[in-house]
C-alpha cells in the first residue's frame, strides 16, 4: 500500500465525481410529469463520490509514512506478455481467431519460462485448434477464424 | 403445489442428462478452481460466464438458465471442497476461506494424517452442503411472501444494507470499500436509461449505448488482474507435497469431529446469509468457537481433527447459505453471488423473491442440481484426490497464458467486439493496481451489478412520495434497513478507534 498512489487515486476519483456532477446537471431531470428524472441517482453518487475522496486524502495526510516491502516486480515479461495481449486484441478480426491465438499463447509461453520449446508448439496449437473447432463446428458460434484475404 | 413438489420438479429437471453433465463439470473445475492458487471461486465463475453462454447456446431460454446456473454454482461450491486440498498439503490455501485450515490441516499432513485431513474435510464439506440444502428449502418459501411486500422505499433500503454490509467488511479501509461501491454504481448508470430512454454519459459512442457489461469488467478486474499480479510477483518457492497415506479416517477421527462438523455447518450457513459476511468469515468464527469450547485449546495449531473439521464444514455452509439473499431477495451478499447474478440476469432471468414462482424450474432445479453436485463432489473428492492434488503441479508457465486466452476469448464470444476486449485489458491492469493497494474489487462488481436495480427502486420510491426523501424513514422497516447499515459500517470502525483487531472479508 502507497500512500502516493492513494493520494492520486483520491484525487482522480474526484475528479470523477465532479464530471459526473456537472454531467448529470445536463440531463432532463424529470421524465414523464414525475418530478424524479434519470439525473438524480448520478448526480447523488457524484456527490458521494466527491465527499468520499476528499475523506480518502484527508487519511492520507494524517497516516503516518510506513515502509512497505518492496517486492522486485518483473517487469519485463510483464511487458512483453501486455504488448503481446494488445497486439492479439488488436488482429483478431483481420488474422482470425486461430493464427492470433496461436502466437499469442506460444509467444507467452516461452515469455513465460525459456523451455519446452515443442511442448509450447503443441499446446498452444492444440488450444487454438480446439476452441475454434469448438465453438464454431460445434456450437455454432461465430468467431472470426481466418485471415480476412483468404476467405 | 407444496415445496416437496417443487422439490420433486427440480430434481426432475436435475437429473436430465445435460444437467448432470453441466453440473459434473462445474463441480470438476469448481474443484480444480479451488486447488489452483491464483484462481479464486471469483475469477472462476466470471471466466466460465461466456463458456456457459455458448455451450447452452442451443436450449430454450429457460432451460439454457437452468443448465448455466447449475454449472456456475458448481464451479462455486465446488472451490470450496478444493480449497482445502491445498491447505492440507502445501500449506498454500487455493482460496482465502482455507486459510484457516492449513493451521491444523497441514500439521496433521506432516504427521503422516493427510489421508484423514483430506476425507474429514470432504465429508465436513457434504454434510454442511446437505444441511444449508434443507435450510435454503425450508427459508425459500416464508422469506420471498415476506420480500414480496416490500415495497420500492423498502427494496432500495435493502439494497444499500447489501451494499453497505459488503463494503463494511471488504478490506483495511472502509473509504476505499465505499469509494469502489459508487464507482461501480457510477458505472452502472452509463448507458441508456430504461426508464426516460435518455442516454446517459455516452458521449454519443454508440458502443456506450447498451452500458457496460458486468461480464467485461468482472473477467477483467478479477482473473486479468490476478493473472498480471502472479507474472509481475512471481514467487519461486515451491513447498513439498505431502504424501497421503490412509485415505479413511478412522472411527475415533470421525466421533471426534462429528460436533465440530455439526457445529460448523449450522454456524457457517447463518454466516453466509449474512451480507457482506462469507466463507472467509465464517471459517474463521468456526475455528475461533471450536478453540473456545474445546477441552483443551491448546491442541489446536497442532493438528487436531476439529480445527480442520469446522472451518471446512462451516465455509461450504456459508457458500450456501449466500445463495439464500440471492435467490429469495435478489440481493447478492458478496463478489462471487454478484456474479452469479449478473450471470441469471444475462439469461433475463431476475433473482429475488418472484424468481420462484417465475421460473421454478431454474430455483428449484438449482436446488435440487445441488443435492447431486454435493454427493459427486464427495465421490470426487475422496478417491480422486490424489489427482487433483497433481493438478497443483500445473505449470505456470502454460497456465497463466492461457488464463489470458480464455478470458479473450470469452469475452469476444459475448460481446463481438473489439473495444470489449481493450476495456478488458484496461480493467486487467486497473484490478492489478486497485487490489494491490487494498481497493477490494468485489464490491465494485457488486454496485455494477446492482445499480440498475437500485436507481429503479429509488426513483420509484420518489415518484410515490412526489420527491420527498422522508419516505425512506418514514417507512418502519425501510428505516430499520437504514439503521442497520448505518450501524454495520459504524461499528468496525469504532472497534478499530478502540484498537480492536476487525477480522475482514478477502474473498469478498
Amino acid at each position: 500500500m502507497s500512500i502516493q498512489f492513494d493520494r492520486i487515486a483520491s484525487i482522480l476519483f474526484l475528479a470523477t465525481g465532479v464530471l459526473f456532477i456537472v454531467g448529470s446537471r445536463q440531463l432532463g431531470s424529470s421524465s414523464y410529469g414525475s418530478s424524479v428524472g434519470p439525473d438524480i441517482f448520478p448526480l447523488l453518487l457524484g456527490i458521494i463520490l466527491v465527499l468520499l475522496s476528499i475523506r480518502l486524502f484527508y487519511e492520507t495526510m494524517v497516516a503516518k509514512t510506513q515502509h512497505s516491502s518492496k517486492k522486485k516486480l518483473l517487469y519485463k515479461p510483464f511487458l512483453i506478455i501486455f504488448s503481446a495481449t494488445l497486439v492479439y486484441i488488436l488482429t483478431l478480426e483481420t488474422i482470425g481467431y486461430v493464427i492470433t491465438t496461436f502466437l499469442f499463447l506460444f509467444v507467452s509461453f516461452q515469455t513465460m519460462e525459456r523451455s519446452k520449446v515443442i511442448t509450447s508448439l503443441i499446446i498452444s496449437a492444440f488450444f487454438s485448434g480446439f476452441v475454434y473447432f469448438m465453438y464454431v463446428e460445434v456450437l455454432k458460434g461465430t468467431l472470426p477464424g481466418w485471415p480476412i484475404w483468404l476467405s | 403445489m407444496g415445496t416437496l413438489d417443487y422439490l420433486f420438479q427440480g430434481f426432475e429437471t436435475a437429473l436430465i442428462w445435460y444437467n448432470l453433465i453441466f453440473a459434473f463439470v462445474g463441480v470438476l473445475i469448481g474443484t480444480a478452481v479451488g486447488v489452483l492458487p491464483g484462481i479464486g471461486p471469483m475469477s472462476g465463475v466470471a471466466l466460465l460466464i461466456p463458456v456457459t453462454a455458448s455451450a447452452t447456446g442451443w436450449l430454450p431460454p429457460e432451460s439454457a438458465a437452468t443448465s448455466a446456473i447449475i454449472l456456475l454454482a458448481g464451479v462455486y461450491y465446488g472451490a470450496m471442497y478444493g480449497g482445502s486440498t491445498t491447505s492440507i498439503l502445501l500449506n498454500t490455501p487455493g482460496e482465502s476461506s482455507s486459510v484457516v485450515t492449513t493451521l491444523d490441516g497441514y500439521q496433521m499432513a506432516k504427521k503422516g494424517r493427510a489421508g484423514s485431513a483430506l476425507s474429514i474435510a470432504a465429508i465436513g464439506s457434504f454434510v454442511a452442503g446437505i444441511v444449508t440444502l434443507v435450510a435454503l428449502i425450508a427459508l425459500a418459501k416464508p422469506l420471498s411472501s415476506v420480500a414480496l411486500k416490500f415495497g420500492p422505499a423498502e427494496y432500495f433500503s435493502l439494497m444499500l444494507l447489501g451494499l453497505g454490509a459488503v463494503s463494511g467488511l471488504a478490506g483495511t479501509s472502509v473509504t476505499k470499500a465505499l469509494i469502489m461501491t459508487v464507482a461501480g454504481l457510477l458505472l452502472g448508470t452509463i448507458g441508456i436509461d430504461n426508464v426516460s430512454g435518455i442516454a446517459r454519459f455516452t458521449f454519443n459512442v454508440p458502443w456506450l449505448y447498451q452500458g457496460i457489461e458486468f461480464l467485461t469488467i468482472a473477467v477483467g478486474l478479477f482473473a486479468l488482474g490476478e493473472v498480471f499480479k502472479t507474472i509481475l510477483e512471481k514467487d519461486e518457492e515451491e513447498g513439498e507435497i505431502a504424501r497421503i497415506n490412509n485415505l479413511l479416517p478412522s472411527k475415533a477421527e470421525l466421533k471426534e469431529s462429528a460436533a465440530p462438523i455439526a457445529r460448523g455447518s449450522i454456524l457457517g450457513f447463518f454466516v453466509g446469509i449474512l451480507p457482506g459476511a462469507g466463507a472467509t468469515l465464517a471459517s474463521f468464527f468456526s475455528y475461533i468457537l471450536e478453540k473456545k469450547i474445546s477441552k483443551n485449546p491448546s491442541k489446536f495449531g497442532t493438528g487436531t481433527i476439529a480445527g480442520v473439521a469446522a472451518p471446512e464444514s462451516a465455509n461450504n455452509a456459508a457458500s450456501g447459505g449466500a445463495l439464500i439473499p440471492l435467490l429469495t431477495l435478489g440481493i447478492p451478499g458478496s463478489g462471487t453471488t454478484a456474479i452469479l447474478m449478473g450471470a441469471l440476469m444475462m439469461y433475463n432471468v431476475q433473482p429475488g423473491p418472484l424468481l420462484f414462482e417465475d421460473h421454478p424450474q431454474v430455483a428449484w432445479g438449482l436446488i435440487a442440481s445441488m443435492f447431486i453436485g454435493n454427493v459427486m463432489l464427495l465421490i470426487l473428492n475422496l478417491p480422486l484426490v490424489k489427482v487433483f492434488a497433481k493438478i497443483i503441479q500445473t505449470p505456470k508457465q502454460f497456465l497463466i497464458p492461457m488464463i489470458i486466452a480464455i478470458s479473450i476469448f470469452g469475452v469476444y464470444a459475448v460481446q463481438v467486439s473489439t473495444n470489449d476486449l481493450l476495456l478488458l485489458l484496461g480493467c486487467g491492469i486497473l484490478g492489478y493496481f486497485l487490489s494491490k493497494n487494498d481497493y477490494p474489487i468485489a464490491p465494485l462488481v457488486l454496485g455494477l451489478v446492482l445499480g440498475p436495480m437500485v436507481e429503479n427502486n429509488l426513483r420509484r420510491a420518489l415518484t410515490i412520495s412526489n420527491g420527498d426523501f422522508s419516505i425512506f424513514v418514514s417507512r418502519p422497516i425501510s428505516l430499520a434497513f437504514l439503521l442497520i447499515t448505518l450501524l454495520w459500517l459504524v461499528i468496525p470502525l469504532l472497534m478499530k478507534r478502540r484498537g480492536k483487531e476487525v477480522i475482514i472479508n478477502a474473498e469478498g
